[in-house]
């Protein structure tokens, strides 16, 4: 194997270290990175809303299931506050 | 997020919505959330996922009024929710505040700067232990 092809796989190899332990640091730990580049790096571009933009409007159900509001109804008296996240 | 609620609530309306897991069992699921017997798998249907929200709000006890993103992931897609994201909108019904992608940029300390810059800085009460999710 010539000189330039042992730098080269020797560099591939440095980056794909690096990039693991990158992930594994972002991801919590080793067995992480996998949930991390298959769940969350897809998404992670993601935000396309910035301040003075219309905030969309979309139906929510309640919390005990019985009926539907949009969101735009609680808006329009005072700021309002919308914090998205799940249990998990 | 309870405890910016708690101060500001006078001031500003609040709104939780729930959007799909972000470590279902089926999916990435985290040893903390096995910890903490929090397990749940991807909610397939909307019953599932009233449930999960329901069970979030009976055992944390959280206090902020609450809606749940249909199937369709409508909010989610719209707001680009998933995992966590804070927005703020203001009386005409635009973005006044949007929050990054959590959780390495969920920051409620923007929010309650927003808030606080808007209405004054506002530390009254001192709640309970206050939920890290949603």
């Amino acid at each position: 194997m010539s000189r330039f092809w042992k730098w080269t796989l020797g560099s591939f190899v440095g980056l794909l270290v690096a990039a693991f332990v990158g992930l594994s640091f972002m991801a919590g730990s080793p067995k992480d990175v996998y949930g991390l580049v298959r769940y969350a790096l897809p998404h992670m571009h993601r935000g396309k809303l910035r301040a003075g933009d219309d905030a969309p409007d979309v139906k929510l159900l309640t919390l005990d299931g019985s009926s539907h509001f949009h969101l735009r109804e609680r808006t329009g008296a005072r700021p309002l506050v919308v914090i998205f996240g799940s249990y998990t | 997020m309870v405890k910016i609620y708690n101060d500001y609530k006078d001031h500003a309306d609040f709104l939780t919505v729930y959007v799909r897991e972000a470590h279902p069992t089926d999916e990435w699921q985290m040893k903390s959330n096995v910890k903490e017997d929090v397990c749940y798998a991807q909610p397939k249907t909307l019953e599932q996922r009233v449930a999960i929200a329901k069970d979030f709000v009976q055992r944390q006890k959280y206090p902020l009024p609450f809606g749940i993103d249909d199937m369709n992931n409508a909010a989610d897609l719209a707001y680009s929710a998933w995992p966590e994201r804070l927005y703020i909108l203001d009386e005409h019904g635009r973005v006044a505040y949007a929050g990054g992608m959590g959780p390495f940029n969920y920051n409620p300390d923007e929010v309650r700067a927003w808030l606080a810059k808007r209405f004054g800085a506002v530390t009254q009460t001192s709640s309970a232990a206050a939920p890290s999710e949603p």
